[in-house]
Formats: structure tokens, sequence, C-alpha cells
């Protein structure tokens, strides 16, 4: 307990210098490491702890994008106000969407996914008067408010604070809500959910609570990061944009809360590295994609977990 | 009141593509179907497969001038690569549904890119090898388009025999109700695994190679397919192969009827709320057992 405490406040430590001494370049990629950090976090609940795959949550990530672009640039609401709307919405979306998929669960669920995804992508690309289709729309982000205090997200040094605090703030809520009795039955249905349903546990509420919750934190990674890039495109509905939380859950460790983050981590860096001398690497991905479930389908963490508990 | 000749037109137009695209999308929809009924395996590359049906297509007429051998070569490789896939890289997650998608989009990834490397990323056309049109009812037709729907319903019945009338076929129905029972009479159950996922991947390929001269051929052309497919399968009721069939028709009709008044897009969203109301009102697919 005492190690854990000292491993928790050297990462604090290193994560609070690294701001203002990492370079330019690792700052920005250390930015989207964090907001997509969150991304692989709410994917975690979802399959890593309730066990449903889907393989479509970009939808989220596009409306929350919208979510707030769309108030910026129309009503110049500030930025509090538009990250609320873009937050409600995504739950909103991810209640109606998530009664429709959740019910049916496995190959179901995997299939349903994929059609919302592919759906809200052609609407996005087909819809340019709201989206802006492939072009897709820019905006001016608006300030930092706190009561008097004002903050411009224009400065690096600022984003990466501010996105380090939404990265530790969920990772917080997330962690506290696994390891609360919610937390359980959901691991319960993973395990088993015929099980689950017979001890008296209403099996489709918690998937769906599990699905909303998800859908919530994807939404608030792709609202921060149509706040960084000040841009969101149909592409912000990209059905590769799924596949992302996948692979870092999978190569990370699933249903270890830490491991997707891990998996980021390694998999962003990479594939901005390689990305810049290799077009095709994408083909690397999916090779490592296979690679990971056949030969290493606890991932990372959950090896580590593994040998520590042995041990 | 006389009906204008143009609305007619254009209603037995959309009739017309509606049973061509009907017929392709069913040779597709199927192959998906029955690798699912089979293995429980949802097959992100099946779209993939369609769109290697339709390069190769290309390939036919880019290198030797002839559509057909294009069309051949396409369902020869695919059959192949189907074995190949299924005996590498699927077996082993054999059973792990979340790991087969896995394994089958880092597929799709790698037949994308290998496609994009070769082929390159910009749309292609592929003429059409017959080159006539029909005039019937007040309307000029292409004659490729009938050839195609005659080729896909003769597909479409010669899978028909090949399911129920052929020793192969009772193998692959029978493991499809109960795998260890059709391995206790002797079925070897390995086997029909590796011929239904090849014969799925060949029927996906022959769509796309059917489809090539009617629509672009392009590296992420597999991606709408498999999205149209998906509703089918899951109105007609995953795996049955009679709803696949009949909600094919559904779908593709009505989407062709809806493009008269409104866009594909828009098109594609009543399919998708039609989807959804199937979901709420037969969750398990109109045709399920």
């Amino acid at each position: 307990m005492k190690n854990r405490l000292i491993l928790y406040v050297l990462v604090l430590v290193i994560l609070f210098s690294l701001g203002f001494t990492l370079p330019t370049d690792m700052r920005s990629l250390s930015i989207d490491i964090f907001i997509f950090a969150i991304y692989a976090m709410a994917y975690d609940i979802l399959y890593g702890y309730t066990g449903q795959f889907s393989y479509g949550q970009a939808v989220f990530f596009g409306v929350a994008a919208y979510g707030l672009l769309l108030p910026v640039l129309h009503t110049n609401t500030n930025l509090w106000v538009s990250l609320t709307i873009a937050l409600v919405i995504t739950v909103v979306f991810g209640i109606v969407l998530g009664f429709l998929a959740v019910r049916l669960g496995g190959a179901y669920f995997v299939i349903i996914t994929i059609i919302f995804n592919l759906t809200f992508y052609l609407i996005a690309l087909d819809w340019i008067w709201l989206t802006g289709g492939d072009d897709g729309l820019t905006f001016r982000a608006p300030k930092i408010e706190f009561g008097v205090f004002s903050l411009s997200l224009y400065d690096p040094v600022v984003t990466y604070y501010f996105m380090l605090s939404f990265l530790l703030a969920s990772y917080l809520i997330l962690k506290r809500l696994i390891s609360s009795p919610i937390g359980k039955v959901l691991i319960a249905i993973r395990e088993n959910e015929e099980r689950a349903q017979l001890i008296g546990y209403n099996v489709f509420r918690y998937k769906l609570l599990a699905y909303v919750v998800s859908a919530l934190f994807t939404g608030l990674s792709g609202a921060l990061y149509s706040l960084r890039t000040r841009y969101a495109s149909a592409d912000y509905f990209n059905i590769a944009l799924s596949v992302q939380p996948i692979i870092w859950t999978l190569v990370g460790g699933a249903g270890t809360l830490t491991g997707p983050i891990v998996g980021v981590i390694l998999i962003n860096p990479l594939i901005y590295y390689i990305g810049v001398w290799w077009k095709h690497y994408l083909s690397i991905i999916g090779a490592l994609m296979i690679f990971v479930v056949i030969y290493s389908p606890k991932g990372i963490v959950g090896n580590l977990i593994n040998k520590i508990e042995k041990s | 009141m006389p009906i204008e000749p143009t609305i007619v037109n254009k209603i037995i137009l959309a009739i017309l593509n509606g049973v061509v695209w009907a017929l392709i999308i069913a040779l597709v929809a199927l192959g998906l179907t029955l690798i699912f009924g089979l293995m429980d395996i949802v097959n992100i590359a099946h779209g993939d497969f369609y769109m290697l049906g339709a390069v190769l297509a290309w390939y036919g007429v880019a290198l030797f001038n002839n559509f057909w051998l294009g069309a051949v070569m396409a369902m020869i490789f695919t059959a192949i690569l189907g074995a190949v896939v299924e005996r590498s890289i699927i077996r082993p997650v054999e059973g792990l549904p979340a790991f087969t998608v896995v394994v089958t989009i880092g597929l799709s990834y790698i037949i994308q890119q290998s496609v994009l490397a070769t082929f390159g990323g910009s749309p292609q056309t592929v003429p059409e090898p017959i080159r006539l049109t029909i005039e019937f009812l007040g309307i000029r037709y292409p004659a490729y388009r009938l050839f195609v729907a005659g080729v896909s319903g003769l597909a479409l019945i010669a899978l028909g025999v090949f399911l129920f009338k052929t020793p192969y076929g009772l193998w692959i129905r029978a493991s499809m109700q109960d795998k260890e029972i059709a391995s206790a009479m002797g079925i070897n159950v390995s086997n029909v695994y590796i011929m239904t996922f090849s014969l799925g991947a060949m029927l996906s390929a022959l769509g796309g190679a059917l489809a090539a001269p009617i629509t672009q051929v392009f590296y992420l052309m597999g991606l709408d397919v498999l999205a149209i497919s998906f509703i089918i399968v899951i109105i007609g009721g995953l795996g049955s192969l009679k709803g696949t069939l009949i909600a094919a028709f559904i779908i593709s009709l009505l989407e062709n009827f809806i493009t008269l008044v409104a866009t594909p897009t828009e098109a594609r969203v009543i399919s998708l709320l039609i989807m959804g109301a199937v979901l709420l009102i037969r969750p398990k697919g109109l045709f399920s057992t």
C-alpha cells in the first residue's frame, strides 16, 4: 500500500514537471496521449469490465466533438457551457443507441455498433450544412474561465495541464466506479452473465449503465480533442477511430484501467513516428492486432499483474 | 388522370436496379451469415473480400483485357485466401467471438493496405463487359446488369443445391446445428470450417467482381457493402439463410425506391431505422427460428 502511494506521487510529480520541460513536439504528443487515454479507459469500462465488445465508439467521439464545436461556432458560448452541452448530447445518444444495442449482446452487439458507426459517418459526410463534411469546420477555442481568471488554450503549456487534469479526474472517477459495488456487478456480468441474472441483478440495466458511462467519457475525449485541434470533420466519426481503443485496450490489458493507458502511450508514438516514413503503417497495426490476441491476449499490464500475483 | 411516363420509367428503373443490387448483396450477405451461423465469427474482412473481387476483376481487364478471367481469378484467389486465413489466424482464437472480430479487423487492415500499395488510392472504373442496352417498357437498360442478375441468381441456386443436395452441404448444415454431434457422427468439422470460410469469401468476391463495372473500384469500397450486409443479416436473423435472402430484397428495393425522392444517405438512415424497429419488435430478426 505504501509502495503504491509512492508510485502515485512519483507519477504525478513526473507528469507535472514534464509540462514545462518537454520539447514542443513531445508535449504535443503527450497532450494527445492524455486525451486518448480518457477514450481508452472509457473503452475498458465497456469491454474490459463488462465484456461488451463495441466496434463503434467513434460515434460518441464525433457527436461530442460537434456537440462542443457547434455551440461555440454559432452562438459563441463559453467553454464550460459548451462542454456541458457536448456531454449531455453524448449521454442522450448513448442511452438511445445503447437501448437498441445492449439488449442482445454478443455478436449482435458488435454488428449493431458497427452499423451505427458506419451510418453516422455517412451522415456526417453528407450533411455538410451541419458538419462541414469531409473538409470539416474550424473554430476559435474559447478561453478557460474561472471566475475572474482566464487562460488561453492557444498556449500549449496551458493545454497540457488542462488536458492532464481531465485525465486525472477521469481516472479517479472511473477507478472509484469499478471499485464500487456497481463495478463488481459489471465484472460479474463479464464473467458469467446468466449467473449474474440468476442472482437477481438486472443485467440489462447494468450493461446499459456501462455503455452510457463509456459513451460519456468517450464523448469527453472527443470534445477535448476538438477543443485541442479547434476543428472537427466527418473523420471524427471514422470507423478507424473505433479500432483505436480496441488496440489500446488489448495491447495494454483489458480490465485493468491502467492497461489501456499504457496501450495509448506505446501505440500512439509508434503510429506517429512510423506514419512519417511509411504510409502503409496501418498494416503493421493490423498485424499487431492479430499477434496480440493470439500470443498475448491478456496484454502488458494483464501479464504483469499475473506475474505479481504468482510471486 | 394520366400518370406521367417519366415517373413510371423511374419506378421501373428503381425496381430493376433494386433487384440487381439485391442479388449481388445477397451473395455477400449469405457468405457472411453462413460463416456466422457455423462458426460464430463476425467477419469484418468480409467487405474486403468483396473489394478484392472487384479489384481483381479490374486487373483482369487491365492486364489481360478479359473481365471474365478477372472474375474467375478473384473467386479462386479469395477461396484460397479464405482457407489460409481460417487455418492460420482464425483457428487459434476460435470460440472467442471478440477476438475473432479483432483478428478479422487486423486482416481487413492488411488487405486494404496491400491493395492501396499495389492498386492505388484513387477510384477506378471497369468498363461493362457487355456493351449492349436493351429497350423495353420505354426505358433503356444496360444488358450487363440483367446479365449480373442472371449470374447472381444462378450462383444463389447453385449455393442452394450445394447446401441442400450434396453431402458437403449436409455436413455444413449438420455442423451448424450441433458441432459435437456432427463430429461424433464422423464429420470432419475442422474441414467443414475451412470449406465454409473459403466458400463465404468466394461468394463475397463474386459479388464484388460482378459489381465492379456498376460501381467504382476503390480500396475502401468494402465498408459500405459491409454496412448494408450487416443491416440485412440483422433484419433477416443472424445465421438464417432464408431471412438473409428475403431481407436483401426488402432493403435493396426499399433503398432504391427512397433514392427516387431522397439522397442515398437518407435511404441508408431509413434502413437503419427499420433495423432499429425490427430489433425492438423481433430482436433476433424477422425470420429467426
